[in-house]
């Protein structure tokens, strides 16, 4: 065997024991979520017995576990939230990119002072003046409280939106194009991938989050919950004997659609922001 | 040293820019006011009024609605909360059997919290109709000088059409900016004005009152007071979570670039396989990931049993580190915070592993090769050459990466509450732990323990820290901004 051989040998024996070790956690959960006993498995990594069963017991609602009736509400959440989410980031990111206004300066730097503020403390504010017009414990208000300052997030489809050959905007108003013309005719074609990347992202956003929807849905009404704190009422003390297994079960079927989604997403990420857009 | 002073002196020019940018507003409405004809002053009361003059009557029409909305808005509703916003309300709630009806009914009580909320929305819709009354002056006096010099002028159509053209980015950023005003910036104006009453569960509303208490809430934050040990966990914590946010930075940092170096590497194979397996770890939705984690790492838990089996338990028990049958991973002050980072590396570095590899890709290839010709050693290309591309490129990432790890919320929450319990008196009487960030403190406070007080003057001094090192980074951001570069 040549040094060059054993080298790449060495290297990549390297990187695999690092993914290997990366990798434990996910490995031990798609494991736990198909072992026979219902509580956790403390004395083998492997479970004892094998068994589809939890999933089955998932999906067939009981006092505690609605998980059918939670991922539609997730899914319900989701897609008013990336609706109203898109439009909003698209719209701040091309008016602080494209038209070069008085102003647009200091709103800016506004934004990132705003940023500044711990989102949990205007969340408790947000939790009030909503609890004020009845719509906590409402996936309403859910949506509001994840859509309606999305506006904020507009700075990776401006840098985008930044690179979008100016040449081709003043070919258009040349044309007779008005501002509203360009920006559907000649931008938005143009900007697929950072639209994807900001549909996708905004979706997921009600998948991942748990703090905000533990505030808002707080009556303990389980049929309200969304997946993420129906799966956390799970492991409560009293419950995590009983439900380990099948909150790894839901762990493993919320995991799936979301890793595919975050693969396309890092895709298009990757596409809009180092690439560019158009080749001017 | 420098970077704060440029980012000082940047915060500086664009303050006196936001004033002077103010005075040049006034300044056009003193020139409008002096030298506009009846119309134009009529205007700042009748808001139609120079745009009746002109001709454009649909305008004046709407202005004038606009203005008669406003007016019906602070009689009928800013009244019967601002004049109360002094005290914050004087009649308690109380019940009291009527006769008449032969029912119980609760007197016509002030809400506190109504009062706060309803007269901060008063106070933003006249300070936003102020700017409107004054701009439509400013307006007018325009509409004066272009009909004067002959120029042509709008129509109720043409005015539509400005708005898709000229005036486009207004119509893009009115929702946006609507739903920012309403979901982060008045909830924030309101958090920062509790911060300074005693709204907490002895003064809830509607069965109890609160005040102003000015700044007591601040100085019981800084030690004072005799009983309170605030002072105690605050210091603590903050300590803490500027220390929790340097590691978590700095350790997600460099790992990243030092795994995406090891797959962009030559010599690897299947770099496509690698990448996947670590981006899977980040793609599982946190509240799994990390409370998979918290049992993983358990009193009770699987690795427990695994250091029990190979005999580290008992090397650690000989060696005095613990006096427990079980390693106390999530459980014991100082094994605690050292599981986290740890967990908190696993957690980021596939993201920086990502970020890296993006800007890795764009790295000066000949520089690399001149300095392996030249001799350099791989660490020194490493040293001389990618760290500083890396961090010229990714430097205000960095800082806000530091804020977003100051506030990071769901690492410490899901892998602590209802598992670490502090045995500090101290900490347990302002209901902190020593794991505790200064958010999931915060947080415990408000839902808890419903003292809101604290929690609003907590987020305060959390903004005060954050706004301290953008503005350290406000330097590199300004200086990074690429923006025009490839137009």
């Amino acid at each position: 065997m040549s040094k060059k051989t054993t080298k790449v040998i060495l290297h990549n024996a390297f990187i695999a024991l690092l993914c290997i070790i990366w990798i434990i956690p996910i490995v031990w959960l798609v494991c736990t979520s198909f072992s026979a006993a219902p509580g956790m498995n403390t004395s083998t990594f492997f479970p004892n017995g094998w068994s589809a069963v939890h999933y089955k017991l998932l999906l067939t609602p009981d006092s505690v576990n609605q998980f059918p009736t939670w991922f539609m509400n997730t899914l319900k959440i989701a897609c008013f939230t990336c609706i109203i989410s898109t439009m909003l980031v698209v719209m701040v990111a091309y008016a602080m990119s494209v038209p070069k206004f008085k102003g647009r300066k200091a709103m800016m730097n506004f934004a990132v002072l705003l940023n500044l503020f711990p989102g949990m403390l205007s969340m408790i504010a947000v939790y009030f003046t909503l609890k004020t017009f009845g719509l906590t414990n409402s996936h309403i208000g859910l949506i509001f409280v994840y859509s309606a300052s999305a506006g904020l997030g507009y700075l990776v489809a401006k840098g985008f939106f930044d690179t979008v050959p100016r040449s081709l905007c003043e070919a258009a108003r040349i044309d007779g194009c008005n501002e509203a013309m360009i920006f559907w005719k000649i931008v938005m074609p143009t900007s697929k991938p950072i639209i994807v990347y900001t549909v996708i992202s905004s979706f997921l956003v009600p998948w991942m989050d748990f703090v905000y929807a533990k505030i808002i849905l707080n009556a303990g009404i389980a049929e309200n919950y969304t997946v993420a704190v129906g799966l956390y009422r799970m492991l409560d003390k009293s419950l995590i004997n009983t439900y380990f297994t099948q909150f790894c079960a839901g762990g493993v079927l919320v995991s799936i659609p979301i890793s595919i989604l975050f693969m396309i997403m890092q895709k298009f990420y990757v596409e809009g922001v180092t690439n560019g857009s158009v080749k001017g | 040293m420098n970077g704060i002073l440029d980012g000082f002196s940047k915060i500086g020019s664009s303050v006196v820019g936001f004033f002077a940018a103010i005075g040049g507003f006034f300044g056009r409405f003193g020139q409008a006011m002096a030298r506009g004809d009846i119309f134009v002053k009529l205007s700042l009361i009748w808001w139609g009024a120079g745009y009746i003059r002109r001709k454009q009557y649909i305008k004046a029409l709407l202005m004038t609605l606009l203005e008669i909305a406003v007016v019906v808005f602070t009689l009928n509703f800013a009244m019967r909360y601002v004049p109360k916003f002094g005290t914050l309300g004087t009649v308690q709630a109380e019940q009291t059997f009527n006769i008449a009806t032969m029912q119980t009914e609760w007197n016509d009580y002030d809400h506190s919290f109504m009062i706060l909320l309803f007269s901060l929305f008063s106070f933003v819709v006249w300070a936003v109709a102020a700017f409107t009354c004054l701009q439509n002056v400013i307006s007018c006096y325009q509409l004066q000088l272009d009909a004067e010099a002959g120029r042509h002028i709008n129509n109720f159509v043409d005015d539509i059409r400005d708005y898709l053209d000229k005036k486009f980015h207004i119509t893009l950023l009115s929702l946006p900016v609507l739903g920012i005003v309403v979901f982060t910036l008045i909830p924030i104006l309101l958090l920062i004005l509790v911060a300074f009453t005693n709204y907490d569960q002895q003064h809830m509303p509607p069965s109890a009152l609160f005040t102003w208490v000015g700044f007591a809430n601040f100085s019981t934050l800084f030690g004072g007071g005799i009983t309170s040990t605030f002072g105690y966990a605050f210091v603590r914590i903050l300590g803490w979570t500027l220390c929790w946010s340097f590691f978590a930075t700095l350790s997600t940092y460099i790992g990243g670039i030092l795994v995406s170096m090891l797959l962009n590497s030559k010599l690897t194979r299947a770099t496509g396989l690698w990448r996947t397996m670590l981006v899977i770890t980040i793609a599982v939705p946190q509240f799994v990931s990390l409370l998979l984690m918290r049992n993983f790492f358990a009193n009770n838990g699987i690795l427990n049993t695994i250091c029990a089996n190979i005999g580290l338990t008992q090397l650690l028990r000989n060696l005095g580190l613990i006096t427990t049958s079980y390693i106390p991973f999530l459980t014991a002050n100082g094994w605690a915070h050292a599981t986290i980072i740890l967990i908190n590396i696993w957690v980021g570095i596939p993201y920086q592993m990502l970020i890296a590899t993006g800007v890795l890709m764009n790295l000066p290839n000949d520089q690399v090769e001149a300095a392996r010709i030249d001799g350099a050693s791989p660490f020194q290309i490493f040293r001389n050459i990618t760290m500083p591309y890396m961090l010229q490129v990714t430097g205000p990432a960095l800082v806000t990466d530091f804020v977003k790890n100051f506030n990071n919320f769901n690492v410490i929450y899901l892998l602590t509450q209802n598992v670490f319990v502090t045995t500090n008196q101290l900490m347990a009487n302002s209901q902190a732990r020593e794991v505790d960030l200064l958010v999931t403190w915060l947080f415990t406070l408000t839902q808890d323990y419903y003292n809101y007080k604290m929690a609003s003057a907590i987020g305060i001094m959390v903004f005060i820290v954050c706004a301290v090192f953008t503005m350290i980074g406000f330097n590199f951001m300004i200086s990074g901004d690429k923006e025009g570069t490839y137009q």
